[in-house]
């Protein structure tokens, strides 16, 4: 590990939103569960061990979970418990790692080349992650984010596995591509439609063909990705530059009449959320999807940042009045964008100076 | 539990209870409200165990109990309601409530009801009585200035003192202060010293608003305060933490002292702010007779304005963040404010030219000049 350029961890909570129904619900554990909106259109955000057993999975659609295993307890999704949760579980990682780059609420990346015991940190983050929340996680280590990310998904759940890139090379060369992040179903059927089924095949394919076949920049990621090469850097903390709310409705709504308290709700919800996080932004959209699948988005920038519920409910209901669709709409968003964090927002480069409130404050 | 009543009443009155509940507990029943009917009428609650709301409505019962619902779904079903006659009743063995509107039939599952904390009682304390107009007036002035950072929790609050004719509320969140001061018309019947989180009260002023009642009677217990006003109560827990110490942030002098039209200044903030953008500050140039207001944002573009004041000295430029600049001067009441400074790196002070009681210091932003 010594020789390596970079130490990457990488944290995968295990089926993290089912975890946390369970830890207020012992009774279901042991029990397949699966997280899932309610309506005809909604998907399987969770699935719990259990229930992945009968083929129930993330991005099931919710109706075909119940046919595949209709014993499973469902639940729907509580996605302001989950933040909460997962603030938790980051606050742990971040009291023992400097560089953390969050991956949405269950996923990070931990810098650890400067550290003097880097195998040893990742085990306390895992152990103090368990002890604190009572979730697990499973922790890939690698000399980059990719083989760290691979690793961690190796032996899930509860894994902890460390490897060189000419392991992770070995030991996933009969994997097949779509393994590796950044090889989607797309280019995977696209590969495979060439004869090339495995990592390892991909990986001693001739850089020339693969170029001529998929174009001189995907061409050379994709080599590099079967051999794990991977030069991007952990990042810093990304701060939000949005927020949003959408709903797809579970039958598609017409009129305004019927759209308008919709969007009234999702504004609320928003607003509650940025008043929260004391987030206000100069950017207020709406997100229609109609029936037909087509989407058409509206913004307007205000003067000032906000987080009002009646300036961005305001705003919000002229853009849909404005643009007051003909079609059944589907799925209906606002969101507010260009967000200042107030209390963190000290200006960068030229710096607000604060008030010395001393000892005890 | 059985129960009816009128759906725009009990809407108006739910509405305030809903606020009080959680909307991101692992404990269901506190994104849940309580519904208590009893001889008197009916009593709705709800709390996410740092604030807790009490309403009383007024109900014809013809069962007593308790149960508790969904708070946001209620309210939207409520709200969503064809007629204005509305019953309710409890149904244990389905573990529902039935909602009845005319041709209108809902059955809402509860919600455990043994989770459901109980909310704070003032017991014999005998409330301080305050004014509900000059309260709720305080805490507009200095609400703004309370941290929303919730990593810093002890700067979440409003410190409220009060005692004789004397009112008191003062809110920092480390960049600005705002301390205001308000003589009241009559002498208090007691004391009060709480750091109440600033959102308890702009809950407070938001039912007071909508309130007819003209006094708020207040109870300090060991860590909670309850606010009574009319028939609605607000429990809130104290926040944590010894409150600064702000009187010694109060420069004891300053280098200028200049007397402006408050109308005036803030226009010309307001119109320059717009291209103070990304954090970039508003700079205020004093010169001999002269202020300059600009902002400049890269790759947006900038703005300028000069205004006369009287200032005399050398000339200084110091940054401000537009946003806590504009909050202080709108926070003045008067058609004069005092604007005193020191230097572009020691904090500015704004208060009200006709003695309002309302102070308000703020810290500059280090300018690259």
């Amino acid at each position: 590990m010594s020789d390596w350029v970079r130490v990457v961890a990488h944290m995968d909570m295990d089926a993290f939103y089912v975890s946390v129904e369970l830890a207020r619900r012992p009774d279901l554990r042991g029990l397949p569960v699966v997280v899932a909106g309610t309506g005809p259109r909604a998907v399987v955000t969770t699935a719990s061990y259990e229930a992945r057993r009968f083929g129930v999975f993330s991005a099931t659609p919710a109706e075909r979970a119940r046919r595949l295993c209709p014993q499973a307890v469902f639940l729907a999704p509580d996605f302001d418990l989950y933040r909460e949760r997962s603030r938790d579980v980051m606050d742990v990682v971040r009291e023992q790692v400097e560089r953390v780059e969050q991956v949405g609420l269950d996923e990070a990346y931990l810098d650890l080349t400067d550290l003097g015991w880097p195998r040893a940190t990742a085990r306390t983050v895992k152990a103090t992650v368990a002890a604190r929340t009572g979730l697990t996680c499973s922790i890939g280590m690698g000399p980059s984010k990719l083989v760290a990310k691979v690793a961690s998904d190796a032996e899930k759940p509860d894994g902890f596995v460390v490897l060189s890139r000419e392991e992770a090379r070995k030991r996933f060369a009969a994997s097949p591509p779509g393994l590796v992040p950044g090889i989607g179903p797309r280019t995977a059927e696209r590969l495979a439609a060439r004869g090339i089924v495995t990592l390892g095949v991909l990986a001693a394919a001739p850089p020339d063909s693969l170029r001529e076949w998929f174009g001189p920049r995907l061409g050379a990621h994709l080599s590099a990705l079967a051999r794990f090469e991977d030069e991007r850097a952990v990042g810093g903390p990304r701060t939000a530059k949005s927020e949003s709310r959408e709903t797809t409705f579970p039958h598609d709504l017409s009129g305004l009449p019927a759209l308008e308290p919709a969007l009234e709700r999702l504004c609320d919800d928003l607003c509650v959320r940025l008043e929260r996080s004391g987030g206000r932004g100069r950017t207020v959209g709406i997100k229609v999807r109609l029936s037909d699948f087509s989407t058409l988005t509206r913004a307007r920038t205000l003067s000032t940042a906000t987080s009002e519920r009646g300036v961005v409910g305001g705003v919000a209901l002229d853009l849909l009045r404005e643009l007051s669709p003909t079609a059944p709409v589907r799925l209906l968003g606002v969101r507010v964008a260009g967000l200042d964090i107030e209390g963190s927002s000290a200006p960068l480069g030229e710096p607000q100076l604060s008030l010395e409130l001393g000892a005890g404050a | 539990m059985k129960l009816s009543t009128s759906r725009e009443t009990f809407l108006a009155r739910l509405g305030i209870a809903v606020r009080g509940a959680s909307t991101r507990s692992a404990i269901q029943a506190l994104s849940g409200v309580l519904m208590r009917a009893d001889a008197d009428g009916l009593e709705l609650q709800a709390t996410d165990m740092e604030l807790g709301i009490r309403v009383r409505t007024e109900a014809s019962v013809e069962r007593e109990g308790s149960v508790v619902l969904p708070g946001r779904l209620l309210l939207d079903v409520v709200r969503s309601m064809p007629e204005d006659q509305l019953s309710l009743e409890h149904r244990a063995a389905e573990q529902d409530v039935e909602v009845v509107s005319g041709p209108s039939r809902f059955h809402l599952r509860t919600l455990p009801s043994e989770d459901f904390p109980r909310l704070p009682e003032p017991g014999d304390a005998e409330p301080v009585r305050m004014p509900a107009g000059a309260f709720v007036e305080t805490i507009g002035r200095v609400a703004r200035s309370a941290s929303r950072d919730e990593t810093r929790p002890h700067l979440t609050g409003v410190l409220v003192s009060a005692s004789g004719s004397r009112l008191r509320m003062v809110a920092t969140d480390s960049y600005r202060l705002s301390v205001k001061e308000t003589t009241l018309a009559e002498e208090l019947s007691g004391e009060v010293e709480a750091n109440v989180p600033a959102r308890t009260l702009q809950e407070l002023a938001r039912v007071a608003a909508a309130s007819a009642a003209e006094q708020i009677d207040i109870v300090a217990l060991a860590n909670q305060v309850v606010f009574r006003l009319g028939d609605v109560v607000l429990s809130s827990r104290l926040v944590e933490g010894r409150f600064p110490n702000y009187e010694q942030l109060l420069p004891d002098s300053f280098e200028h002292e200049l007397r402006l039209r408050s109308n005036e200044l803030l226009e010309v903030v307001r119109r320059v702010s717009l291209l103070a953008q990304k954090n970039a500050p508003l700079r205020l140039r004093f010169a001999e007779g002269e202020l300059e207001v600009s902002a400049q944002t890269p790759d947006i573009g900038e703005a300028r304005e000069s205004l006369p004041v009287p200032f005399q000295g050398e000339e200084i430029e110091i940054g401000f963040n537009p946003e806590f600049f504009r909050d202080g001067l709108e926070s003045t009441e008067g058609d004069e404010l005092i604007l005193k400074l020191i230097s572009p790196l020691r904090p500015g002070l704004i208060q009200s030219g006709d003695d309002g009681g309302f102070t308000y210091l703020v810290m500059p932003i280090r300018l690259n000049v």
